[in-house]
């Protein structure tokens, strides 16, 4: 049941040209260079320290790298992320 | 995202956060819609954040899920402004007090200005806006407007023919155009009009007054020619005299023209010279060496910028220097009479007045001796011999003072 609407999905994609995160449950990620970022689409904070965030996705996990992050502000489905990034790296479940 | 004003307008604090679990609660913070931001880890277990006050005590059972503790570092926002104002009662009463005061001192009139007045006194015009109820220091709101201050101020100068009365702040203009008289016609002592030479009249005129004598009559000086008498043996009266009166005068004019004469003649060799002006100081820059003439006339020109009244002390001069030279002159006997004439005719309209008139010019007697032309010549002008003369003679103020222009 739950790949035959995987599959539906991705021919809504391919079929109707839907962005992918609206249909599929990835993160949208937008950055302004090194200094600020916006993701949307988590589904909660794992890890949070000076260097590092972890945040939780549908199917994986987000981890940014970098020195003196800050959230600027965060809502259920939303961070803005503050600081110098140096890495962004998804962590996909098998 | 953030609304600014919400935060501080609603109150908001930033508190830092002991605990393991610090993710764990903003996870669940987030879940429960409470508004948090600038979230930062200072330490593995300390983390700080701020929040809204309303959310800070829905915060509380959160807290006790996830077992940390907070501490409140900062308030900002106005409850927080509101509860410490109220312990400084004094000083913002101070504060309104302050502004209260400078507000009811604005509804004062402070200052009068009275503006386009040349003949009446300033302080007459004060004086009337005082009891019109307009002084420094009178308050607006009891006053009368403008327009009722206006009329009455200028019913109590009656000099003036409009008055503006414009507030301004805690300023009173009072603008005032002043009643321009009208010319008073000027009233003549009776006079006769008299001959000033001796002369025969050329042509009278009488404006006013009875004429005494007639074209071609000779008089004398102060012979009446116009009397201010007027009127018959039984109705007389006295009107000032005015006229025209042109006599034909007779002059005789002596001229001695010297036959050889010395005079200065230019060469038409000149020298240029540059001068600096610094204070009461000048240097000449050129030229070097100056040539000095036996006889030279000098000109001479001065630039110095200047504004205004000042100017500046440095400037620029220069000299021209001509050259001038001894030449003689001889001339026959028809030119020194020619040149005598010339003299002689400007000697007269001299003396005779402006509009004088020569009717007639002739040459006398001309004698030469010793190198010199002796000459005398004849002139009959017609000019004017009018004359003012009062007719109350026991005070004579004013003789000739009213001349016979006035009309």
């Amino acid at each position: 049941m739950r790949k035959w609407s995987r599959r539906l999905r991705r021919i809504a994609i391919g079929v109707l040209d839907l962005p992918q995160d609206v249909v599929i449950e990835v993160p949208r990620v937008t950055m302004i260079g090194h200094l600020q970022m916006y993701i949307e689409n988590h589904r909660g904070v794992l890890q949070f320290t000076e260097h590092e965030l972890r945040l939780l996705l549908t199917n994986g996990q987000l981890l940014v790298k970098g020195d003196k992050l800050v959230i600027r502000a965060i809502l259920k489905e939303e961070v803005l992320l503050e600081g110098r990034i140096s890495g962004v790296t998804f962590i996909q479940n098998a | 995202m953030r609304n600014v004003v919400k935060e501080w307008s609603e109150g908001h604090v930033t508190v830092t956060v002991r605990g393991k679990r610090f993710e764990r609660l903003i996870n669940l913070a987030v879940r429960e819609g409470l508004t948090i931001w600038n979230i930062t880890r200072k330490e593995p277990d300390l983390g700080q954040c701020e929040m809204m006050i309303a959310d800070f005590h829905r915060l509380r059972p959160l807290l006790k899920e996830t077992g940390c503790r907070v501490h409140v570092e900062n308030r900002n926002g106005l409850p927080f402004l509101l509860l410490r104002m109220r312990a400084r009662a004094g000083f913002v009463m101070g504060i309104f007090l302050f502004l209260i005061g400078l507000y009811m001192l604005s509804t004062f009139v402070w200052q009068i200005e009275v503006q386009g007045t040349q003949n009446i006194p300033p302080q007459t015009v004060l004086r009337a806006a005082g009891k019109a109820g307009l002084q420094a220091g009178s308050w607006k709101w009891r006053m009368d407007n403008p327009q009722v201050l206006q009329q009455r101020i200028k019913l109590d100068i009656p000099k003036a023919s409009y008055v503006a009365v414009e507030i301004i702040g805690t300023k009173a203009i009072i603008q005032v155009v002043e009643k321009v008289e009208g010319e008073k016609p000027i009233i003549q002592d009776s006079k006769h009009i008299v001959a000033k030479k001796k002369a025969v009249i050329h042509s009278i005129f009488a404006e006013t007054g009875k004429t005494m004598v007639k074209v071609d009559q000779y008089v004398e000086p102060g012979q009446v020619l116009i009397s201010g008498i007027i009127g018959n043996d039984q109705r007389q009266a006295l009107v000032p005299a005015n006229g025209k009166v042109e006599g034909e005068v007779w002059y005789r004019s002596e001229v001695i023209v010297p036959l050889i004469q010395n005079r200065l003649v230019y060469t038409g060799e000149k020298q240029k010279r540059h001068y600096l002006l610094a204070g009461s100081n000048v240097l000449r820059i050129w030229p070097f060496e100056t040539i000095t003439y036996k006889h030279e006339k000098k000109t001479e020109k001065r630039y110095q910028p200047s504004f205004f009244d000042f100017s500046l002390p440095i400037g620029w001069k220069m000299e021209i220097d001509r050259e001038l030279e001894p030449q003689i002159v001889r001339m026959t006997e028809q030119e020194a009479i020619e040149v005598a004439k010339r003299f002689a005719r400007k000697d007269i309209l001299k003396q005779a007045g402006e509009d004088a008139k020569i009717k007639e010019e002739k040459v006398l007697h001309v004698k030469q001796e010793n190198g010199k032309v002796y000459i005398s010549i004849y002139y009959s002008v017609i000019e004017n011999i009018a004359m003012d003369q009062p007719i109350i003679p026991q005070v004579p103020k004013q003789e000739a003072g009213q001349s016979n222009q006035n009309n």
